[in-house]
């Protein structure tokens, strides 16, 4: 970007200041960041002389997109405000809901479950309903559970995202489908998402009983295929790479956009192997990243991210439509980064990792609650996370200009210091043969645990700072508020709604859908049509993954200590 | 008398934050003691193992937030078995301080919440067999 006389020029200058500022320690002194990159004390024309701007930055809405992936960006449309949230029955979330859509939400979040989640009904004798029902999230088993959940809210012009993943994503997201549909909203003009992401079960989370991985593969593209190759739910982003989660275990920011690049490749190549051409989906596979703690790394982090991404669908998959070079995510702030000593402090965490999904260009994001290292968020405090939004939005003037950050030495050096870490890291993982694969050696597992050991390490040994538990500590550890407690009745409400479902539906039709169902699964066929059917005639989502399990038996996790 | 202490690792439910057992395992064995890393159990099955492999320690790991459910029906369960006093029962995962006083009433004898350290849960467990050995 600078022309080599001015450069030698600035080269000259820097060794005289660093003389005349008696900066000679300090020079050579680096500090590290989270991802283990070396920072100098100033960055300058030099760190960047190789940087071409037409080709490795160029205008925002514009090949590679490091600038963000709209032309217009937050001028025109800012990010989606969206929350995710769900607890004890599908009626009290709806008043959450309502209470989110009334502070300011444009956006909704599901959170579901544990049953939900991995595919199993209250009355399923292998559960204890009365532990798991409501406790992390809504219940959503079946059609009468969406219906209540969305009731008189506006979903036309909302889009809601269901966070569940492979197991339960093609049941949940056919549910909701059904849904919408009663309710005047066709498949063609419903908006949303569906999580649908292997990794957030296999080593974000673990679900007990869970499929090989090769399964979960199968059954996320069978949604990607359904929804967008074969143009069902052209407006549905039917997966969500959520690197969050796995981020959410310990791993750096480099690791993360590693783990989500190489997971997306494996659904790439399997949707390529269907016969669908790399166009006809990739415009809908869409990221949910973290905003975690390290300021200008997590920006730099998204640039380089976006790059990568085009690069990757342009060079290697030759892309041509635009939409599917582009990478679209959600942001939620670090839930690691909370501490449940010295809750308050919760609030500028997130404040200033919101800051940093916003400098970055994310298009839709969620803010943690400052309770939300020991409980689900109260009322109040989820507010208070959605104001944290507003003010960054309403009151900063950070989204008056197109990514301010731009052309700063460090941030433009660092984008793409982190861009090359990324490339060989996805390279490591594709040497242990693709993501799928290394998750099911328990090589990811293990680069996981390794990440989190040396976090606690590095905390416990004061290497990182953590403001509450290793500096700044106050011996008082009272809480300064009342947690939040979700319904102790919800499993009997459950159980109710799902004894007058079963009475009421047509449980013969149930029962050859069911076999329809486990033919699709011997003979590899997508399982989404017959699932939609299913759904709509007020199958669980228990039964749905029954079948998977009886026809494809459980992943034994390689987890071990 | 066992030289080492024996601990059997659990996960109740369906509940699969797995960080903080496999953490708390290392932590443990990292401490010279015996752990059986046992993963997703029942309360029938987490009891039956605990038994046959004659441990000192069991540790429930909670991240669902039904860490009082789940304590209170585990405890049932022992005293029905008449093994209550068998074992060291300690409860870890994110587990608000406003909760300790009900958790210990139930019957669990260390808690371990958000921010604590590896000495503490170490410290603490190796004092409870003590005194139950005792």
């Amino acid at each position: 970007m600078f022309n080599e006389d001015d450069i030698a020029d600035i080269k000259a200058e820097k060794e005289k200041w660093v003389e005349k500022a008696g900066n000679h320690k300090d020079a050579e002194t680096f500090r590290v960041t989270p991802s283990g990159i070396k920072i100098k004390n100033v960055y300058t024309p030099e760190d960047i002389s190789n940087l071409d701007y037409l080709k490795d930055v160029n205008f925002p809405g514009s090949y590679p997109y490091t600038r963000g992936v709209y032309p217009a960006m937050y001028r025109e449309r800012p990010w989606t405000i969206r929350m995710f949230s769900g607890f004890a029955t599908p009626e009290e979330t709806n008043k959450r809901w309502k209470m989110l859509l009334n502070s300011g939400q444009t956006g909704f979040s599901a959170a579901v479950d544990l049953l939900t989640f991995y595919g199993t009904d209250p009355d399923d004798p292998g559960v204890d309903a009365e532990v798991e029902v409501g406790t992390t999230g809504v219940p959503l088993y079946s059609i009468r559970g969406v219906e209540a959940l969305v009731k008189d809210l506006p979903i036309e012009d909302i889009s809601v995202a269901l966070v569940t993943e492979p197991m339960t994503a093609v049941a949940l997201t056919s549910t909701y489908f059904n849904v919408a549909k009663n309710n005047g909203v066709p498949l063609a003009r419903v908006a949303g998402t569906t999580q649908n992401d292997i990794g957030t079960m296999c080593i974000g989370y673990i679900t007990r009983d869970s499929l090989e991985p090769d399964k979960l593969l199968k059954l996320a593209c069978d949604l990607i295929e359904y929804c967008t190759a074969m143009k069902k739910a052209p407006r549905w982003n039917p997966i969500n790479f959520t690197t969050y989660n796995y981020r959410e275990g310990g791993i750096n920011a480099v690791q993360e956009i590693a783990f989500g690049f190489t997971n997306a490749i494996d659904h790439i190549e399997e949707l390529l192997k269907r016969g669908w051409h790399i166009d006809d989906f990739a415009s809908r596979l869409a990221f949910h990243l973290s905003a975690d703690r390290n300021f200008f790394e997590e920006i730099a982090k998204y640039r380089a991210a976006r790059r990568i991404w085009a690069r990757l669908l342009v060079e290697k998959y030759k892309a041509k439509d635009p939409r599917s070079i582009i990478m679209k995510y959600h942001v939620q702030t670090a839930g690691s980064s909370l501490t449940a000593q010295q809750p308050m402090v919760n609030i500028p965490r997130t404040a200033i990792q919101a800051l940093e999904a916003v400098l970055g260009g994310c298009q839709s994001l969620h803010t943690n609650s400052y309770d939300e290292a020991i409980c689900l968020p109260t009322e109040e405090a989820v507010k208070l996370a959605v104001r944290t939004q507003q003010v960054i939005m309403e009151e900063t003037g950070v989204v008056d200009t197109i990514d301010p950050l731009a052309g700063s030495y460090y941030v433009e050096w660092l984008t793409g210091e982190i861009e090359t870490r990324i490339l060989d890291y996805m390279q490591e993982i594709e040497t242990q043969g693709g993501f799928v694969k290394a998750l099911a050696s328990g090589w990811l597992h293990g680069e996981m645990q390794k990440a989190f050991n040396e976090r606690q390490n590095a905390i416990a040994e004061g290497r990182e700072t953590v403001i509450g538990i290793n500096s700044h500590q106050e011996n008082d550890r009272e809480e300064t508020y009342a947690p939040f407690k979700t319904n102790a009745l919800a499993a009997g409400v459950e159980k109710e709604r799902l004894v007058k479902l079963r009475k009421e539906r047509n449980s013969q039709k149930i029962l050859v859908l069911l076999d329809r169902l486990r033919a699709d699964c011997t003979e590899n066929k997508n399982v989404m049509p017959t699932v939609m059917e299913l759904m709509g005639e007020g199958a669980t989502l228990g039964e749905v993954a029954g079948v998977y399990r009886e026809i494809w038996g459980i992943w034994d996790l390689p987890i071990a200590v | 008398m066992k030289d080492k202490t024996r601990v059997i690792m659990v996960k109740l439910g369906l509940d699969g934050h797995w960080r903080g057992i496999t953490t708390v395992s290392l932590i443990l064995k990292n401490a010279g003691m015996e752990v059986i890393f046992a993963g997703f159990q029942t309360i029938e099955s987490a009891i039956s193992i605990a038994e046959q492999e004659d441990v000192d320690v069991i540790g429930l790991s909670i991240h669902s937030g039904a860490h009082i459910p789940w304590t209170r029906k585990f405890v049932e369960a022992l005293n029905e078995r008449k093994l209550k006093d068998e074992f060291v029962l300690v409860v870890g995962g994110v587990i608000p301080d406003a909760d300790v006083d009900a958790l210990r009433e139930i019957g669990a004898d260390g808690i371990y919440g958000p921010g604590s350290t590896a000495e503490e849960i170490v410290r603490s467990i190796q004092e409870k067999v003590k005194e139950k050995r005792i």
